[in-house]
């Protein structure tokens, strides 16, 4: 029987760091990728030389850039692979670094996004498509809401609060990308994309870095980390899409990768505190609180409107400000995310703090789809 | 007698069902059964089979709507704009139909007020003109059935 990371040794996130998500700059990406290593390394109270393997997360950045800023924490020498996943590659590195603690092949190791967002170049794969070259990405989404608002009687304005939330959840994080408060008027009134997606209800993609610091409990006994700092990673679960599932397929995917996690962690959807998700678009949020099971298909707008969403509500859903607000620079995103939540379990998330905070769970799709979901637990 | 702008993905003539609409390549797996678009000889994306398995099918151009949406923002790739085709201009309706022989596609709807549009809707294909100098180059879209 093939195992899930519960059955091999505990894994902790020790230690998470960022460079601010943030437009195109002259920053090469080396600055962005060693600021969130240092500070992941300083919040861990570790050296470079502990590390004994890292995983970098990347979509833009061209063939093997991870060395070329590596170099500069030091001469080590240890293992490096890069992981392109789209959307998916912070959460897929993340996941392969927790796998090789787990399995007992190093006792720390790095999970790093770093990117500079560049034209993407779609894989040619010899077939021929009726539209998809008019299909961006916001159109895409624009048809699950308009799916969403048909099957469940929902309102574009109602769908758009989650933008009015992720903002404002934005605007008390230093890292965000987006840091301005937005009303709904504002959201609504933006320039249309399509649909009724507007910019401020798409996420924006930027440059930035995210790193991630895992460890066995023997490393944490002998290198003096704060174990009551250590967040266990519960669950790993990845899927990617196979045919037949039903429309829309990011939905469905969703919602097998979710309970796949929670069955893993042996935790039910209520037992959710801090849910951070793949809100490119604002629907996205919508519907992958229902595919958590949190609640019923079409009761996720109800609760959004209630507050329930809310950090301090119910279950806090995109505290950092989500990829709406926080950004989504792509090979950092999903390392972010796990960052996210750590500061959230262990009570460290400042004004964006969910109080009692004791389960997490992170979220992400890559363009395919791939799924990724991953669980946090405070001990 | 027009030219089709992507003679790959479809046909002038119909099938049975629908003999007055244009016909889309499909495939079906003889293996498994699953019906698929666009025809392709890679493999059975079900059952992963390949070689004669994967037999032409042509899909009857009707379905029904599970979602559109007007988009408003679009700038064509210069690379992708074929010669003497006319680019795609915003706006523009996208819909996700599912076809009554089987696949969901994703493809422009015309001749409709996308206001209107409702899931559920059923939906005929049709070739519309898209050349710009002598040669006549027409295009799959969708239309509501009237």
């Amino acid at each position: 029987m093939p195992k899930s990371l519960k059955d091999l040794r505990p894994v902790y996130v020790v230690g998470v760091g960022w460079h601010r998500y943030q437009r195109l700059s002259g920053t090469p990406y080396v600055s962005l990728g060693l600021h969130a290593i240092r500070q992941s390394l300083a919040d861990a109270g570790i050296a470079w030389t502990d590390v004994e393997s890292s995983y970098m997360g990347t979509g833009y950045l061209g063939m093997a850039p991870g060395l070329p800023m590596l170099r500069y924490l030091g001469a080590t020498g240890r293992h490096l692979v890069h992981v392109e996943n789209a959307s998916a590659s912070g959460s897929a590195a993340f996941r392969h670094a927790c796998i090789e603690v787990a399995a007992g092949m190093a006792d720390v190791a790095l999970a790093v996004g770093v990117d500079k967002p560049e034209t993407t170049r779609h894989p040619v794969t010899g077939l021929s498509s009726l539209a998809n070259d008019a299909i961006a990405f916001f159109t895409h989404y624009a048809l699950l809401m308009d799916q969403y608002a048909q099957e469940h009687g929902a309102k574009p304005e109602d769908i758009a609060l989650v933008a009015v939330k992720n903002l404002y959840n934005g605007s008390l994080n230093p890292n965000a990308h987006r840091q301005e408060e937005r009303s709904l008027d504002e959201i609504l009134n933006g320039r249309k994309l399509s649909g009724w997606l507007t910019p401020l209800q798409c996420c924006p993609v930027g440059e930035g870095a995210a790193a991630v610091i895992v460890a066995s409990e023997d490393a944490i006994k002998r290198l003096s980390i704060d174990p009551d700092r250590a967040i266990r990673v519960a669950a790993s679960a990845a899927c990617s899409e196979r045919s037949g599932l039903d429309w829309p397929v990011d939905v469905a995917l969703t919602q097998v990768t979710m309970a796949d996690a929670l069955q893993q962690a042996g935790l039910k959807p209520q037992n959710v505190d801090v849910l951070e998700v793949h809100d490119a678009f604002t629907i996205e949020e919508v519907q992958y609180a229902e595919s958590l099971g949190f609640c019923k298909p079409g009761e996720a707008v109800h609760l959004l409107k209630e507050g329930a969403f809310n950090i301090g509500g119910k279950m806090a859903v995109s505290p950092s400000g989500g990829l709406i607000a926080m950004g989504h620079p792509v090979g950092p995103t999903g390392v972010g995310q796990i960052g996210e939540i750590t500061m959230q379990l262990r009570g460290e998330a400042g004004l964006r703090q969910h109080k009692g905070a004791k389960v997490g769970l992170a979220h992400m799709i890559g363009n395919g789809p791939m799924c990724y979901a991953h669980i946090l637990q405070k001990p | 007698m027009a030219e089709l702008l992507k003679p790959d993905l479809y046909a002038q003539d119909g099938t049975t069902s629908a003999p007055k609409h244009p016909s889309l390549k499909g495939g079906k797996c003889a293996h498994c059964g699953f019906v698929f678009f666009p025809l392709q000889a890679y493999g059975c994306e079900v059952c992963g089979q390949s070689g004669d398995c994967l037999q032409p099918f042509a899909l009857a151009g009707s379905g029904t709507l599970i979602a559109s949406a007007k988009v408003h923002a679009y700038t064509p790739d210069a690379k992708a704009v074929a010669a003497d085709v006319k680019p795609l201009e915003a706006p523009f309706v996208i819909g996700t139909i599912k076809l009554d022989d089987g696949p969901t596609i994703r493809t422009l709807v015309t001749d409709v007020d996308e206001t209107t549009l409702k899931r559920g809707q059923r939906m005929m294909s049709k070739l519309v003109p898209v050349g710009t100098g002598a040669r006549t180059i027409v295009d799959l879209r969708f239309i509501p059935a009237s």
